[in-house]
């Protein structure tokens, strides 16, 4: 509790006022300098808290396992998983799946798909959707990280996430939207209701790959810290946010099929927005995470 | 047209002489008028009256009914504009209003008062104006209120008339100033008495100029000595006098009365004066009258003799000079003489009718002309009034005559002026006679004798002083008069009978007597003297008429004879009532008029009685007219003279009093019989304007003798009134008195009622008292018995006490007996102690015995071991020794002792050391494994790194041997296709090339070739290879496929090579692990389990079979242990690479352990 000295005394009272992430980046720091981190922490925060940028990476790292609790152990842990990387990327270059001309995101599927076993006897074989969604995950991943080791552990990480965590919880998300959407707005989902468009919404892109290629990257950050730290729930508001803010538009728009396409190419300009209105949407109907920190 | 010849036959037939024609006509008269509406009528019957004077139609004429007096009015009215016809519609008028027709009231409105009122502002003619004036003065109490608007009119007329008087513009017959001065008076009196503020104020305004000043002096100032001051002078107001409400409670006699109660001039308040001099004397007796029955019988009396001045005078001297009891008694006599003749009913009406006319209109008239005649044509036409009549008239005389008493009387009451005086004694003439007539009755009023022989002997002087006759015939009165006197005092009864001899005179006298005790005991009522002359006069009521009667004759000649000496003097003063006429009357008419007296005194009645039955009494005031008239003329205006200080009327009496007079001198010379003939013929031939004047002048007296008359039914209408409130007021004191007696007997009866109470009372008291004592008496008893109860009470309670008191001692006693038995049964038992103890005592004592003896043996033995010891005493050294040596064994055992103890605290803290150490070492051991978590967590998540990474390499291991076999597959496809086509010696090439790596199983190949297809195929591959590397540790044995042989070979080579040496150490790990297996190798390998359990997911599988065995190994027993390394071993021994890692960690871990520990 000492370092609750250093901090700022005013800093319960911020959030009080309206304002938010004053303190965020210092009690952030305070987490990060316990020696084994605490994760349970670390995930409440980063669901009450935007995560600041330069903390990110690391948290996300911590969060998905790719680096252990442990200071210590990063480099060493870190040195083993970029000759993992460095193992599998040659041997994949040995079998030739990959040469240097490979986009990054590629070698990334590729070292993925060796990884997890399935990688196909044949360079001609077919995208599966997974790998889709796991090159639409990797593209914008690959913006945010700059280190491609780093980057790979971290797609691979919040795939396998997604599919061992949150797959059950994936497949509720429609229903879950049409319920806050009658809530919020009745009209809007009358007006979808009355298209059909309710069952074409572009749930793949909002829900498996959650909204990469969707939102932009700065956007996209914030949303993917609260899945990192365990809510998927959040993918619903999201959504709902972006019906609602363009609610006029897509009243005006009759069938399913403008709609899904409208909704699949939304304007990039306003997202930051979307994306805060969405978080306090989700903090007003299911409740602010308990403060443990 | 018809009917105007109708009206014409029944107006000529109207005078017609058959009575029952003049009944018929009247009815028919009547009738039409009823049935006939219009004016003709009334006017053709005015026009009638006014050629003919008939007394019909004035009689028809004034009976008007309602719808006609309008027609009436009008036709009056527009007679009224012309002069001819002014005078005779004006008595018309009067003749009208005099009856007081039911719509009077509407006079006020008609335009006929204007008339009237123009007329005399403006009319010039004496005659129309008296007649006027009296007509108006008639008509004002009629509409008191809606006279108002013409106030001024009539003070106007006042005024008018007034400076008439005085200044004649017309220069008309003085003896029509007489008249007219009367009638003004007369106005005066009403205007004063109706509208006083007004008119005293009128007067002030008009009389303060100059011009006018000596009309005040001469006519008005005089009227006003006869007038008191109005009360409403001082309450009233000019607005309320003339306000309707004073008005309406007042009836038109009201009124009149009203008037006449202001005036002081009897002649003018003549009927009123009665109430006049009673309100005068309001603080003796008038409130006495009207609470006092026998006072209101006073009051009757009085109002009825109101007229007749002495009552009215003794009042007078009776206030102002107590003194004179004579004079106050006289008139009461006088009064008791002249009672009228109703006096068995003394009520006031009967009082009325005998002295003021009888209450019927019609009678009224017949009756007062008589009486009034009555004493002219007996003094005049007779020669008879004289004395005898004049001695009567007093009494009953009717109001003319009477008012000449009382202008007498009031006279000198009024003011003790000489001339009064005489006036006065005039008044004490009469009261002579009536006192004489009281005395008569009366004879123990001697004082009232004496005394009123000084008022008689004070009359001649005053007879003397004031009257102008000759001094000889005044001495020849004295004479006469002090013979009277004597004569009076010696023997009344004989005066009594004097007036007697007159009819008239006897009949009052009757009456008199007869009333007299009513008036007397009225009198006495008031005035003290009743107590005595009551009784006297009740006991001359019976015999006093028959004396009176029976007395006349005797008397008459007494009387008679001073009569004729003397007699002159009680004529003269009876006479004297009308006092000037004696004055100015030459003394020789006076014996003549004596003689007539006697003369006339037997015929008189006669022609009186005669006179009232066969004429009608027009006839009778034409008569008694036309001889004033002649009267006036012969005496002319002389009175006037002396009228300045008298009041109008008066001297108009006075004149026509002269008038008479005259014309019974005249007539003396006449014959009786034919008298009535030659009155004219007596004037000669006068004059045709003297005649004219007679006629005006009887005019004025008739109109002036109806409006008295007029005043005098008022004042009978008042009589009436009153005599109905003494009715009831007479109801009312009977009542009072039934009351009173009833009061009186319920008073006795409550009185004897109180009487019986008192007893009841005392009885009641009697029975209490006895109730008390028997109530007393039980109350001892009770007390006694109480008592006794109390001491039995008492005793009871003693008693009870004592019996408890028993009760306790029986208590205690039992107690004690309990005790006792106790102690008994206690000592018994200590007795049977005792006896026991006894028995031991007994038994010790034995013992004691033999003790004792035995004592005695050892003592003995004792002295033998004494006796010995002495023998041994050298042995001491010895001890000694042994002493010292223990002592040293001691000090050895006591160091030892301490040696060991601090040995003990040494090794206390050592171990307190050692226990710190220890806590240390825990603390250190904790903070160790805290580490130690630390590191394995540290150490799993480098492990899972390395874990994946090795994953990784066995994915790339697979995807190379994929690749491999791959190539393999090309490679031999290509070298079987080669082979087919290649000779043998290349064959035998290729064989040693297989030599080299085909040697272990080139018949595998074909086996794997075809594995690989299948995977191709199915992709069954990757399963199998899961499959294989989760049940790795219990199958890989079992799954010796040549695929997988293959493998594992390539592994194998690699490994064999290591796994030589660890081959070796397998068992020494093993081994070790007995050794750790204590303590710190339980807890290790908990830990690791939980670790295990719950982190490692994906090892799990591993590590947890590697930790089964473990387990497994290590529940067997120790001994197993030996056996149980060979068995893994030989299980184990493909798993054993993997399984090494883990058992190379344990053993740093248990090493590190070991280390620490």
């Amino acid at each position: 509790m000492a370092d609750d000295s250093q901090r700022n005394f005013r800093s319960v009272y911020y959030e009080k006022v309206g304002f938010r992430g004053v303190e965020e980046k210092k009690s952030l720091e305070i987490l990060l300098k316990d020696d084994r981190l605490d994760i349970e922490k670390l995930c409440t925060f980063s669901q009450r808290f935007p995560l600041p940028s330069m903390y990110r990476i690391l948290v996300w790292k911590v969060l998905l396992g790719i680096i252990p609790p442990h200071h210590k152990s990063h480099a060493l842990v870190m040195n083993f998983r970029k000759e993992q990387y460095w193992d599998v990327h040659h041997a994949l270059r040995v079998i030739r799946f990959i040469n240097d001309s490979t986009p990054q995101v590629d070698v990334f599927l590729r070292i993925h798909q060796l990884e997890s076993g399935k990688l196909p006897r044949n360079l001609a074989f077919p995208l599966e959707p997974e790998d889709e969604v796991f090159l639409a995950i990797a593209k914008a991943m690959e913006e945010m990280v700059e280190d491609p080791i780093e980057c790979y552990w971290l797609v691979t990480s919040f795939v396998n996430q997604l599919n061992s965590k949150h797959k059950d919880a994936l497949q509720q998300l429609p229903k879950i939207l049409e319920q806050y959407l009658n809530i919020e707005d009745n009209r809007l989902l009358m007006h979808l209701k009355a298209c059909a468009a309710m069952s074409k919404l572009p749930y793949d892109l909002w829900f498996k790959k959650c909204f990469a290629g969707c939102l932009p990257e700065s956007s996209l950050q914030r949303v993917w810290d609260k899945i990192i730290s365990g809510s998927c729930k959040i993918l619903v508001f999201v959504a709902l946010e972006i019906l609602l803010t363009f609610k006029m538009k897509i009243i005006a728009l009759t069938t399913a099929e403008k709609i899904t396409q409208f909704l699949e190419n939304i304007p990039q300009d306003n997202t930051d927005a979307i994306v805060s209105k969405a978080v306090d949407l989700w903090h007003t109907h299911c409740g602010t995470p308990a403060h443990s920190v | 047209m018809a009917q105007q010849g109708n009206v014409g036959e029944l107006l000529s037939m109207l005078d017609s002489p058959s009575l029952g024609v003049l009944e018929d006509i009247t009815a028919a008269f009547k009738d039409n008028l009823i049935c006939d509406r219009g004016p003709m009528l009334v006017n053709n019957l005015v026009d009638y009256y006014l050629e003919t004077n008939s007394q019909q139609a004035l009689h028809i004429l004034s009976t008007l009914q309602e719808p006609h007096d309008k027609h009436l009015l009008d036709k009056i009215n527009e007679y009224m504009g012309k002069a001819a016809t002014r005078l005779p519609i004006l008595s018309l008028l009067g003749h009208v209003i005099r009856r007081q027709p039911s719509w009077k009231h509407k006079l006020s409105q008609a335009p006929l008062l204007l008339s009237l009122l123009k007329c005399l502002k403006t009319d010039t003619d004496v005659v129309v104006l008296t007649t006027g004036v009296l007509v108006l003065i008639t008509m004002l109490p009629m509409i008191p209120q809606s006279g108002k608007q013409y106030l001024h009119d009539f003070f106007g007329i006042f005024g008018r008339l007034s400076a008439w008087c005085l200044q004649n513009p017309g220069h008309v017959a003085e003896i029509y100033l007489v008249h007219l001065h009367a009638s003004v008076y007369a106005l005066f009196h009403r205007l004063y008495g109706m509208y006083p503020c007004n008119f005293v104020s009128f007067l002030r305004s008009h009389y303060s100029m100059k011009e006018n000043l000596e009309t005040f002096e001469e006519v008005v100032k005089p009227m006003m000595e006869h007038v008191r001051i109005h009360p409403e002078l001082v309450t009233g107001s000019k607005d309320h006098e003339l306000d309707p409400r004073r008005w309406k409670r007042l009836e038109t006699h009201d009124v009149v009365i009203e008037c006449a109660k202001i005036s002081l001039d009897p002649a003018e308040a003549s009927y009123e004066d009665g109430y006049y001099s009673a309100s005068r004397k309001p603080c003796t007796n008038l409130k006495h009258h009207q609470t006092d029955p026998s006072a209101s019988h006073y009051i009757d009396t009085q109002s009825s003799y109101g007229t007749s001045t002495p009552y009215s005078t003794p009042r007078l001297t009776l206030s102002q000079m107590p003194g004179q009891l004579p004079q106050i008694l006289s008139p009461q006599s006088i009064q008791l003489s002249t009672e009228p003749q109703q006096v068995t009913i003394w009520s006031p009406s009967a009082v009325c009718g005998m002295t003021t006319p009888p209450t019927s209109p019609g009678i009224v008239p017949s009756e007062s002309s008589q009486s009034s005649s009555q004493p002219y044509s007996k003094a005049f036409g007779t020669s008879a009034g004289g004395k005898g009549t004049p001695l009567g008239t007093p009494a009953t005389s009717p109001p003319p005559s009477t008012s000449d008493d009382f202008v007498h009387v009031s006279l000198p009451s009024a003011a003790a002026t000489p001339p009064k005086k005489e006036d006065k004694s005039d008044s004490g003439r009469p009261l002579l006679y009536r006192q004489q007539n009281v005395t008569n009755s009366d004879k123990s009023l001697d004082t009232p004798g004496s005394k009123s022989s000084v008022t008689l002997s004070d009359l001649p002087e005053f007879l003397g002083g004031l009257s102008f006759e000759d001094s000889a015939e005044k001495d020849r009165e004295e004479d006469a008069i002090s013979k009277e006197i004597s004569e009076i005092t010696t023997d009344a009864e004989h005066m009594v009978p004097r007036g007697g001899f007159d009819s008239p005179f006897y009949r009052t006298n009757e009456s008199l007597s007869g009333s007299q005790k009513k008036t007397q005991s009225a009198v006495s009522g008031v005035q003290g003297h009743g107590q005595t002359s009551e009784p006297l006069t009740s006991s001359l009521d019976k015999p006093g008429p028959e004396s009176a009667r029976e007395t006349p004759k005797q008397t008459f000649t007494p009387i008679d004879k001073p009569c004729g000496g003397s007699g002159e003097s009680p004529a003269g003063n009876r006479e004297g009532t009308s006092g000037e006429t004696s004055i100015l009357t030459p003394s020789p008419c006076k014996v003549p008029a004596q003689r007539r007296v006697v003369f006339g005194g037997g015929q008189p009645p006669l022609y009186e009685h005669l006179f009232e039955v066969a004429l009608p009494k027009t006839a009778y005031l034409f008569v008694g007219k036309k001889t004033e008239e002649l009267l006036k003329k012969v005496k002319g205006t002389q009175d006037e003279d002396c009228m300045a200080s008298t009041s109008p009327v008066e001297v108009l009496d006075r004149l026509i009093q002269q008038g008479a007079d005259a014309h019974t001198k005249e007539l003396n010379k006449l014959s009786l019989p034919s008298k009535s003939a030659d009155w004219t013929h007596f004037g000669g031939s006068p004059p045709s304007d003297e005649i004219h004047t007679l006629r005006n002048q009887l005019l004025l007296l008739h109109n002036q003798l109806l409006y008295e008359r007029f005043k005098r039914q008022q004042h009978a209408l008042r009589n009436r009134r009153l005599l109905r409130k003494v009715i009831k007021a007479t109801a009312l004191e009977e009542h009072n008195a039934a009351m009173k007696d009833q009061l009186k007997l319920q008073e006795k009866e409550i009185q004897a009622l109180k009487l019986s109470l008192q007893k009841e009372q005392a009885r009641y008291h009697q029975f209490q008292e006895e109730h008390e004592n028997i109530v007393a008496q039980l109350h001892s008893q009770i007390r006694q018995l109480q008592h006794d109860r109390e001491e039995f009470y008492n005793q009871s309670q003693e008693l009870q006490t004592k019996l408890e008191d028993c009760r306790n001692m029986i208590a205690d006693l039992r107690l004690e007996l309990k005790k006792a038995n106790n102690k008994v049964c206690h000592t018994e038992l200590l007795l049977s102690q005792v006896s026991q103890k006894l028995s031991n005592s007994e038994s010790v004592q034995q013992q004691m015995e033999f003790l004792n003896r035995q004592l005695l043996v050892l003592g003995e033995v004792n002295e033998l071991y004494l006796e010995q010891l002495q023998h041994k005493h050298t042995d001491t050294t010895k001890v000694e020794m042994l002493h010292a040596a223990y002592r040293k064994d001691l000090e050895k055992a006591k160091l030892c002792v301490q040696q060991q103890s601090q040995r003990l605290e040494a090794s206390q803290k050592r171990i307190a050391e050692l226990e710190s150490q220890l806590s240390k070492k825990d603390h250190l051991f904790v903070e160790q494994k805290k580490y130690l978590e630390d590191v394995k967590i540290k150490a799993r998540g480098q492990l899972q790194a390395v874990e994946s990474r090795y994953k990784a390499q066995k994915r790339i291991t697979q995807a190379f041997e994929l690749e491999i076999l791959d190539l393999f597959g090309r490679l031999e496809k290509s070298s079987l296709l080669k082979k087919l086509e290649d000779e043998k010696t290349e064959a035998a090439e290729a064989a040693e090339e297989r030599l080299d790596c085909g040697n272990e199983g080139c018949a595998d190949a074909v086996a794997g070739y075809s594995e690989e297809t299948i995977g191709r195929n199915g992709e069954t591959k990757p399963p199998s290879t899961r499959g294989s590397s989760s049940s790795k540790a219990g199958s890989n044995s079992e799954l010796s496929t040549p695929e997988k042989n293959q493998n594992q070979r390539f592994i194998n080579r690699w490994e064999t090579s290591m796994l030589l040496e660890p081959s070796t150490t397998v068992p020494l790990t093993v081994g070790s692990l007995p050794s750790s297996q204590s303590f710190l190798g339980m807890k290790s390998r908990e830990l690791f389990r939980n670790k295990s359990e719950s982190q490692c997911d994906e090892q799990g599988g591993t590590i947890n079979s590697l930790s089964d065995t473990l387990k497994t190994e290590l529940c067997k027993d120790p001994n197993m242990e030996t056996k149980a390394p060979p068995s893994p071993n030989n299980s184990l021994s493909p798993k054993i690479p993997e399984s090494s890692v883990g058992q190379l960690h344990i053993m740093d871990y248990n090493e590190t352990h070991h280390d620490h520990s």
